[in-house]
């Protein structure tokens, strides 16, 4: 039994999602409070493992590991839990992190702290903040035994805290891939035609106050800068400034990303039906009582024109 | 084809949540039925109806209410339903996954299906857990299940539109976030013929007592602090800017 | 006149021609009789009296299109004034010797002066009918008035596509010309002895053809043998509607007009078109094909593919193809691939305008609910947003997805206690309603309601989270399961109760809780808050002291107050008492047009482009108000929760902001009474 810190990472494409250094960032804070190591796991080939900034990366590095396969993921998991004895085990609560540390934890007997907002030490045990029922309700769990499953929402900690370099431990996969049940066939790549808003991790979002078609380009030189998507409210695509595919709202697309930025939308039911489980909702308005301003989580009683070109050149 | 369904029975989260001691004060919420379940449902029914076979609904009665959504489900085009009576609104996933694993055990599924997930899936969803309990393999994030003989394509669903493939051998858990079409809407006369004509078959729980002794513990529970208005951001229009860029750099959005 | 062989070719023609009609009636009466039971009418024998009465006077037409309807008044006179006259013409071939041209002198002791008038008025109407006919002919085939074509993206019979209405008025048309012409002549050839003055068109014709013994056989075959064949043709062509529209008319519905017929327990709703009930067979061969039901639906104003008339023509061409022809099958064809696109059904409002303007009584918009009831059933995939609302319905008793418990936040908020009708005694127990209970846009008005009521002394109460949403609109989607469990939800809150009477601020609820729930044993004197707040005002319990003469108002009848309940007074009395500048819409009280969220709609997930009804109706209220000063603050004026959402919306979409307010009208009564939001006011979350 060892006190190290297993943070799982997740890649697609060559890249590791953000989640991976958030994670490993803060489970280096909380290695150093009980006394072990923040070891970065990555899994499957096609990927250099040396970005982060763990105390050591033990780096699966197996081709026929590089898609995400939730069977041979969940076992390459155990057998390295087992061989390591870690105090806590970290993933992303994302759709590959899900699909593995449930399992995990009925496997292992260890318990599972989901939707983690936050994780600290408290007197030498692990208690984990998560959100329940929604965001309606934020729960205090402290996770009982030798091990313990932390999964982390995106967005929770800092990025730049688990950036870095390691340089890794390479093991082959344990796993015989000619056993497993489950097969990866294909990726399947985003639909073609204009961009799928509920895909877009950030909506730059604008309402009528945007005043008319010549003034979209603002907006979307707004959303390139931050690399987000513009999208609107109804009145804008009913007057054709922006196509029937980018409206948010309960008769159009009901969207959650990470960031939603909303630029002379006054918040009506019918738009906030479409957004309002959005992670961050910034709105900029020029009237001080908005119905927006109630559901916002940042709001700024200001012109939209002014503190977009503002942005633009700060960004 | 043999599906079985697992679905949850949750406490809805239109209302305000009541807290009582350090967990929802169960006795003055509304269940509802967990709103992926619906999906996996619905995927279930598809597959049925494009490939024949049965598909039987179980869960666990937590307050002696699961029947409305039971016959529902038969409204919905399920063949059987089954709850667990075990009169326990708090029993978390882990046990609820016990329950209904040793439940489902003797039904010969080929396929098991349950939401991807639920809001009250503190301690992990049960869909991976009742894989891990009967010893299947598990892929959640499932947008679509094509069954074809002995095995089925299983479409899972990755953040901005992307996706993969999988070829999945049965027997399989799959955690359903959604069904190909909209989940199917049951006239309310249907559910009420169903409620008067069909057996829900009845089962105690059972083969939990590994899972009760390494519980999640929660210390406590209460509604995050929100001021119900946003935080101003105050300033001339380039300070607003500023702070917003600053805002979003610091969340890692920029 | 007629010799024997003549006399016996026409005896034969005229048995065979009863047979052929005898049949076409029968055939008709069976397929009638095939659809499912109506409600029972009561006093059958006055009420066809009663709109024998009312064809007569050709009182019901008049409800729209004034000038046509005054020619076709002249039609229906002319026709009936030929019933005789054809009788008269057959006496005149078969007994001999009874002619009636110079006042019937030639007939011992007739009474010259009655003949004489007799003739004249033949006269005068046989010109008048060619005169008529010749209208609608132009009207249909030259003028080509709009109002009697249909949408492109309307269903169709194939038949009515290619035009067979067209080919049936032109038939029944050169009929009508041919057979007056005829009969004009055949005195005209007669009139041996020069001009009859009681006969000035017959004398005119006389003056150019002369008189001719053949001409006269020649006339009266054409004539009088015509009919033979036109009255077994009528039976089997839109022209039905001559003989059916009265007894339409008579056997008309007699519930409220806000009252659903109860759906059959099994198959509920119709498939197929013998599903409906058979009243609603009997509408399509009542049908006119008159369009006049399309003129005022709002949904085939937003260019959706619904067509009220296309529904009924496309029933009637069914059945004609199913009994008439050889495609009984045809009548195995879901309606929803026949006579109206499922695209059709859900975009119909049941605003009921269709029903109230149409001359003979027919109820398209009762098919429509049938048909939705059935594609519930049977598992149609519904618009997203309609089953969100549904699905919330059934699990929170609201359609917006709100916990129970939140229903009565904003009494909670008042700076008064507001009573719980549950659990003390109310006199008036105020049913809310969703929007105005969870639509924060709403609230403040909700608010000041209860102001008004509280300052006026009423003793009321709410019902708190007992309270669910009333159903008006589940059941008009066609829900009636999800609509019967919130009739007893809603009874069981209402046992736990004690109140004199209901008031209501939602004109959907007044409907059903004062017409439907009747149905369920739950008989309520209830009212709209106009009512009560016109009574509190003339009551003296709540005094008017600003007059509000700054404004210029006009006011939107919603549907299920005015149609559907007559409620016009109330608020327009209001308004009056307030003191504003009043200006009335053309298209007022029974003929206001639908704000497009009834029936469902305002639950669609998906939304239609094209000029929205409510859109349209602004611009209405603005060319009402003309352009003249604007010194006055112009308001448009509402008594529907959902109208406020509405209307907003359309001033805004419109481009109207700054030209034109939408308020409700409590707030005018709150400003006029002088009670203001307190400063102190909580702020709702
Ligand atoms: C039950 C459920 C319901 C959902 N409902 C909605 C919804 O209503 N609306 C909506 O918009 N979305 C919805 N989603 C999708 C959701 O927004 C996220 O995709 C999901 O929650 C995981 O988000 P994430 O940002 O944590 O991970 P993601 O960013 O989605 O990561 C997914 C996986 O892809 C890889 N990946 C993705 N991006 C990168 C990257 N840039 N670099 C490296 N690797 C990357 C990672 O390895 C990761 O394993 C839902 C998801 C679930 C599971
Ligand atoms: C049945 C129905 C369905 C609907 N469905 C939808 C839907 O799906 N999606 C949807 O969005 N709407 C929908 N609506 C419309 C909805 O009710 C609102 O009308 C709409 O959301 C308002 O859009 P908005 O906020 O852009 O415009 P507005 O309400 O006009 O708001 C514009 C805002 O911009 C601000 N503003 C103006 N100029 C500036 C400036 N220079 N800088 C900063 N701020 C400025 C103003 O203060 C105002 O708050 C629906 C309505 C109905 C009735
Ligand atoms: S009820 Fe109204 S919307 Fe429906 S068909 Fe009749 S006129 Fe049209
Ligand atoms: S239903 Fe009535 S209004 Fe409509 S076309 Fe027929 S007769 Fe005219």
């Amino acid at each position: 039994m060892s006190n190290d810190i297993l943070v799982i990472t997740e890649h697609m494409d060559g890249k590791f999602s953000d989640v991976s250094f958030e994670m490993v960032g803060k489970a280096k804070e909380l290695a150093s409070a009980l006394g072990g190591q923040a070891v970065a796991v990555v899994v499957g080939g096609g990927v250099s493992s040396n970005v982060f900034a763990s105390d050591s990366t033990i780096h699966i590095d197996d081709a026929a590991l590089s898609n995400f396969n939730p069977e041979a993921y969940g076992k390459v998991i155990e057998a390295l839990v087992k061989e390591k004895s870690p105090k806590v085990v970290m993933f992303g609560w994302t759709v590959t992190g899900m699909d593995v540390a449930a399992w995990l934890s009925a496997r292992t007997g260890a318990p599972l702290a989901a939707y983690a907002k936050d994780v600290r030490v408290e007197g030498g045990s692990l208690v984990v903040s998560s959100q329940a029922y929604g965001g309606k309700l934020m729960a205090e769990v402290a996770p009982e035994g030798d091990m313990a499953i932390v999964a982390c929402l995106a967005g929770s900690f800092p990025v730049e805290a688990g950036q870095g370099s390691t340089a890794g431990t390479t093991m082959a996969s344990p796993v015989d891939a000619g056993s497993l049940k489950v097969k990866f066939v294909e990726a399947i790549k985003p639909a073609g035609g204009d961009v799928d808003i509920t895909a877009q991790a950030k909506l730059v979002s604008i309402g009528r106050g945007i005043g008319g078609k010549e003034n979209v380009e603002l907006a979307e030189e707004l959303a390139k800068a931050l690399g987000a998507t513009v999208s609107a409210s109804r009145p804008v695509v009913d007057a054709g400034w922006l196509p029937r595919t980018r409206q948010v709202g309960k008769s159009g697309l009901k969207v959650k990303p990470k960031l939603y930025l909303m630029l002379g939308i006054s918040g009506a039911p019918e738009h906030l039906e479409g957004m309002k489980s959005a992670e961050l909702i910034i709105a900029v308005n020029t009237d001080k009582k908005a119905p927006i301003f109630n559901v916002a989580h940042y709001g700024a009683t200001a012109d939209l024109f002014e503190v977009a070109e503002a942005m633009l050149e700060l960004l | 084809m043999n599906i079985v369904v697992a679905i949850k029975h949750i406490p809805s989260i239109a209302d305000d949540l009541p807290v009582k001691g350090n967990n929802v004060d169960f006795d003055s919420v509304d269940f509802v039925l967990n709103e992926w379940d619906e999906h996996s449902i619905e995927q279930a029914v598809l597959i049925k109806e494009s490939v024949g076979g049965t598909v039987t609904v179980i869960g666990v009665d937590l307050i002696g209410e699961l029947d409305n959504a039971l016959h529902l489900a038969l409204a919905k085009g399920a063949d059987k339903v089954v709850k667990i009576t075990a009169d326990d609104p708090a029993a978390d996933s882990h046990m609820q996954a016990k329950w209904l694993s040793e439940a489902i055990k003797g039904m010969g599924a080929n396929m098991v299906f349950a939401g991807v997930q639920a809001s009250n899936d503190l301690d992990g969803q049960i869909g991976p857990m009742i894989a891990a309990y009967l010893d299947m393999p598990y892929i959640g994030g499932v947008s679509s299940v094509e069954a074809n003989g002995d095995s089925a394509t299983v479409n899972k669903e990755f953040a901005g539109g992307a996706g993969a493939k999988y070829a999945v051998s049965m027997p399989f858990v799959a955690g359903v976030q959604s069904a190909p079409k909209p989940p199917r809407y049951a006239p309310v006369s249907k559910v009420r013929q169903m409620a008067q004509s069909a057996t829900v078959e009845k089962v105690a729980p059972s083969g939990d007592a590994d899972v009760r002794e390494r519980p999640l513990r929660i210390l406590k529970m209460a509604p995050p602090v929100v001021t119900g208005h946003a935080e101003m951001i105050e300033g001339s229009s380039k300070e607003v800017a500023a702070k917003i860029v600053e805002l979003l750099k610091s969340k890692g959005l920029a | 006149m007629l010799t024997t062989i003549e006399k016996i070719i026409f005896i034969v023609l005229a048995i065979t021609a009863a047979g052929f009609t005898f049949h076409g009636f029968k055939t008709i009466i069976d397929s009638i009789r095939k659809g499912r039971p109506a409600p029972e009418l009561k006093n059958i024998p006055a009420s066809l009296l009663n709109a024998g009465v009312k064809v007569l006077f050709q009182q019901t037409i008049f409800k729209a299109r004034k000038v046509l309807s005054a020619i076709h008044m002249g039609l229906f006179f002319g026709l009936i004034t030929y019933a005789i006259v054809n009788l008269m013409d057959v006496l005149e071939g078969l007994v001999p010797g009874f002619d009636l041209v110079y006042g019937g002198k030639h007939i011992p002791n007739a009474p010259t002066g009655l003949v004489n008038a007799f003739n004249l008025i033949a006269d005068v109407m046989s010109m008048f009918l060619l005169i008529a006919i010749t209208v609608f002919l132009v009207r249909r085939f030259i003028v080509k008035d709009k109002a009697l074509t249909y949408r492109d993206n309307v269903l169709l019979n194939p038949k009515v596509k290619a035009g067979g209405q067209a080919r049936d008025s032109l038939t029944v048309g050169v009929f009508v010309i041919m057979h007056v012409v005829a009969h004009v002549l055949s005195q005209a050839y007669r009139l041996t002895e020069g001009a009859d003055p009681f006969m000035p068109f017959a004398s005119f014709l006389n003056s150019i053809f002369g008189v001719s013994e053949t001409g006269v056989h020649v006339a009266w075959w054409v004539s009088i043998g015509w009919v033979m064949f036109i009255v077994p043709y009528l039976s089997r062509s839109k022209h039905t509607h001559f003989f059916m529209s009265p007894i339409n008319l008579g056997l008309a519905k007699q519930n409220p007009r806000g009252q659903l017929d109860t759906p059959a327990k099994v198959d509920p709703g119709a498939k197929f078109l013998h599903d409906l009930s058979w009243k609603r067979v009997l509408d399509s061969y009542a049908c006119v094909q008159c369009n006049r039901c399309q003129d005022v639906c709002p949904a085939n104003f937003y260019g959706r593919p619904l067509s009220p008339s296309a529904l009924e023509v496309n029933k009637r061409y069914l059945l004609k193809e199913a009994t008439f022809g050889s495609h009984p099958d045809r009548l195995l064809v879901p309606l929803t691939e026949s006579v109206i696109s499922p695209e059709a059904v859900w975009s119909c409002t049941t605003c009921y305008a269709c029903v109230r303007v149409c001359p003979v009584g027919n109820e398209p918009m009762a098919d429509i609910v049938d048909i939705r009831r059935r594609m519930l059933i049977d598992g149609y995939e519904i618009d997203s947003g309609v089953q969100n609302a549904l699905q919330s319905l059934a699990t929170n008793g609201n359609w917006m997805s709100k916990g129970k418990r939140l229903r009565g936040r904003w009494a909670k908020e008042m700076e008064f206690p507001v009573k719980n009708a549950t659990e003390e005694p109310v006199e008036h127990l105020w049913f809310v309603g969703d929007t105005a209970s969870f639509d924060e846009r709403v609230i403040p008005n909700t608010k000041m309601v209860a102001r008004l009521f509280n300052q006026g002394g009423l003793d009321f109460g709410i019902m708190y989270q007992n309270e669910s949403n009333s159903g008006n609109d589940v059941r008009r989607v066609g829900e009636e399961g999800l609509f019967e469990q919130l009739v007893e939800q809603n009874m069981a809150a209402f046992g736990k109760a004690q109140f004199k009477q209901i008031v209501t601020t939602d004109p959907h609820s007044f409907n059903t809780l004062k017409n439907e729930y009747p149905q369920f044993g739950g008989t309520f004197e209830v009212k709209h808050y106009t009512v009560t707040l016109l009574k509190l005002i003339e009551e003296g319990k709540l005094t008017i002291k600003n007059k509000l003469s700054n404004y210029k108002v006009t006011f939107h009848d919603p549907c299920y107050l005015g149609r559907y309940n007559g409620g016009f007074t109330a608020p327009r009395k209001l308004l009056e008492l307030l003191g504003v500048e009043f200006h009335e819409m053309p298209r007022n009280c029974e003929n206001s047009f639908c704000c497009g969220a009834g029936g469902g709609q305002i639950w669609m997930g998906k939304v239609a482009p094209g000029e929205r009804p409510a859109e349209n109706r602004i611009k209405e209220a603005l060319t009402t108000f003309g352009e003249g000063s604007n010194a006055k603050t112009q308001l448009f004026i509402v008594t529907c929760p959902k109208d406020m959402i509405m209307y907003s919306d359309a001033v805004k979409t419109t481009g109207n902001e700054g030209k034109i307010e939408v308020r409700d009208i409590i707030q005018l009564v709150a400003e006029a009474v002088g009670i203001e939001e307190p400063i102190h006011a909580p702020v709702a979350a």
